[in-house]
């Protein structure tokens, strides 16, 4: 529906409120509290190169903390959004195209190997590498005749996942203890250990991919209503639809080899953004970037403090958060086709 | 002008040939005919497997998805019922091959929309979301997003299935005035009393072939009515509007 020009500018300022308020909580609290009113200070003793205790948790391990959960957030926030066009499907995310079980299998294979400990770069390269192979196998299987066929997609990203988790569940099985553990830690997704060349890589793949995303906005609100409605009007189906598989692979391939897998932010805050601020995807992106940015960042700032002394994992906070949000989501939308009749 | 020759797909549509120029052309047949099909070839949706579709020379599904947009509209059969936007939102949609850059509507597309609005009788209904319409007040906005398209082709899939016959009627009644103006509209449809009444020509379609095609007088022979749909039917002249119409008598 058409929304009104003030309720938008209202719900973007609230937007970027969240996203401040989240983003001070997450530099000031944790193992060490640092007050709100000494975040600047800190960051600024250590952009002045002052090493105090307080400024180095601020500037080299909070700031690229943040930035990473702000950034991965966004990615996968966006993502989600267009993942559910092209898929009419309020109930795509990520996970959808096989991104996640995808990159776990390489990840958990390089940790299995030993591998991983050789160079802190191995693991989310060969999360991203098995990530993209995946994609583009669910792709190869989705695509007949030239067409790429939504259905057969779906159908296709759901049978590898599943094998890509036996797989992942197999080498649980057979390693060690210690391992295990690792591997665990990836697979529920952190933010912890973010550096500053973990935020410039995925600073490069989600901004760019942002902005291809925006390109395409007009595109995707017509997708969003039907294929046919969209080849009908002009829209060059099969090259839209590659063009935003591909993108999102590679941000979301990013995101992933930097966070592990963290789950159900692409399926919660498009979903509640499409509520808010209309379907529009030249509004939505933007509503989509913000809110998972700071659903993120919120997520790790309760991580942090909830089991105290005890860091979680925060995909264990947003699989806290979005289990039960998408058991309301499909409620919803077969309560709604009952009540329709359908 | 739209051209087929020896059109092919899968089994479903064999060997179609036709020339059609302006004018309002209804495609009849049972159904499982393959109506529904050749509008999806006419309008590039589906590529044929031999044999080709020219519109105005151009193959068309050669033709760059913009390209073609801005020369043939096409409304398929199912107009969605679940979606959010808004009716004027939707029918920008139309406006997609004439957009720049970030997708941005020139004034010429805000003209082009309001004047589709206008005509369907929209505006009051502008900022409702579509899917709180009812099934006639959709086909309308589906048809008012092929007029803001701006081609001089239409290429509509039953554009009167769920409308009542008010509706019916006064949809026939614009498709006629625009083909009047010189546009080239084919349409499936179901109600051949109505095809009788307001089209120029018919293309009589069964089993995937053209049975026959040509004026209605031509096309809805008792015997091919009877061949075709297993009715009796006949053509003949309302004395009182003068236009063609058709009886339709017992079911065989």
């Amino acid at each position: 529906m058409r929304i009104q020009r003030t309720n938008v500018r209202v719900a973007f300022a609230v937007l970027i409120v969240l996203l401040l308020v989240a983003s001070f909580l997450e530099l000031s609290l944790g193992p060490v509290n640092i007050p709100v009113r000494h975040v600047f200070v800190n960051l600024w003793a250590y952009l002045a190169g002052r090493r105090s205790e307080d400024a180095v948790v601020m500037g080299a391990i909070r700031l690229p903390e943040l930035l990473e959960a702000g950034l991965v957030g966004a990615g996968l926030a966006t993502t989600g959004a267009v993942l559910q066009a092209i898929f009419r499907n309020p109930m795509a995310d990520p996970g959808i195209i096989g991104i996640s079980s995808g990159s776990s299998v390489g990840a958990v294979l390089i940790i299995a190997l030993g591998v991983a400990n050789l160079n802190q770069w191995f693991t989310p390269a060969a999360a991203f590498v098995s990530g993209m192979v995946t994609v583009y196998v669910i792709y190869r299987l989705g695509t007949i005749g030239g067409r790429t066929l939504i259905h057969s997609l779906l159908l296709s990203g759901v049978a590898v996942s599943s094998l890509c988790s036996a797989v992942v569940t197999l080498i649980l099985s057979l390693e060690p203890l210690q391992t295990m553990h690792q591997i665990l830690f990836w697979l529920m997704g952190g933010l912890d250990g973010s550096t500053w060349l973990n935020v410039v890589m995925v600073t490069i793949f989600v901004v760019v991919g942002f902005v291809v995303y925006l390109t395409q906005s007009t595109a995707l609100d017509i997708l969003s209503v039907g294929e046919e409605q969209a080849e009908g009007v002009g829209v060059p189906l099969q090259a839209v639809k590659q063009l935003m598989l591909i993108v999102s692979a590679l941000v979301v391939g990013a995101c992933v080899s930097v966070s592990g897998v963290i789950g159900f932010i692409g399926l919660i805050v498009p979903h509640l953004m499409r509520i808010w601020i209309g379907p529009s995807h030249g509004r939505l992106l933007w509503a989509s970037a913000l809110g998972g940015a700071t659903l993120l960042i919120a997520s790790d700032v309760v991580s942090r403090i909830i089991l105290l002394p005890i860091i979680l994992n925060v995909g264990i906070v947003t699989a806290c958060l979005g289990a039960p949000f998408f058991l309301y989501l499909l409620r919803r939308q077969f309560s709604g086709r009952m009540g329709a009749g359908v | 002008m739209l051209e087929l020759k020896q059109v092919n797909y899968l089994n479903i549509i064999r060997s179609v040939s036709a020339k059609l120029e302006t004018g309002l052309v209804g495609v009849i047949g049972p159904n499982g005919a393959g109506k529904s099909t050749l509008l999806k070839l006419i309008a590039g949706v589906e590529r044929p497997d031999s044999g080709e579709i020219l519109l105005n020379g151009q193959a068309v599904h050669e033709m760059k998805s913009k390209e073609r947009a801005k020369q043939l509209a096409y409304m398929p059969q199912q107009v969605p019922d679940d979606v959010i936007f808004s009716v004027r939102e939707y029918v920008e949609m139309g406006r997609y091959a004439h957009r720049t850059g970030f997708g941005t509507l020139t004034a010429q597309c805000r003209q082009a929309v309001a004047a589709a609005l206008r005509r369907m009788n929209l505006e009051s209904l502008a900022n409702t979301p579509l899917g709180q319409l009812s099934g006639g007040e959709r086909q309308r906005v589906a048809i008012a997003r092929c007029l803001a398209q701006g081609t001089s082709a239409l290429v509509l899939d039953e554009p009167i299935s769920s409308l009542d016959l008010h509706y019916q009627m006064s949809i026939l009644n614009l498709l006629s005035q625009l083909a009047e103006e010189g546009y080239l509209i084919v349409m499936a449809i179901h109600h051949l009393e109505l095809a009788a009444q307001y089209c120029g020509r018919l293309i009589l379609l069964n089993d995937g072939c053209i049975y026959r095609m040509g004026g209605v007088e031509e096309v809805l022979q008792p015997e091919v009515v009877h061949d075709v749909f297993q009715i009796d039917a006949k053509v003949f002249k309302d004395p009182y509007h003068h236009s063609l119409r058709l009886s339709c008598a017992t079911k065989v």
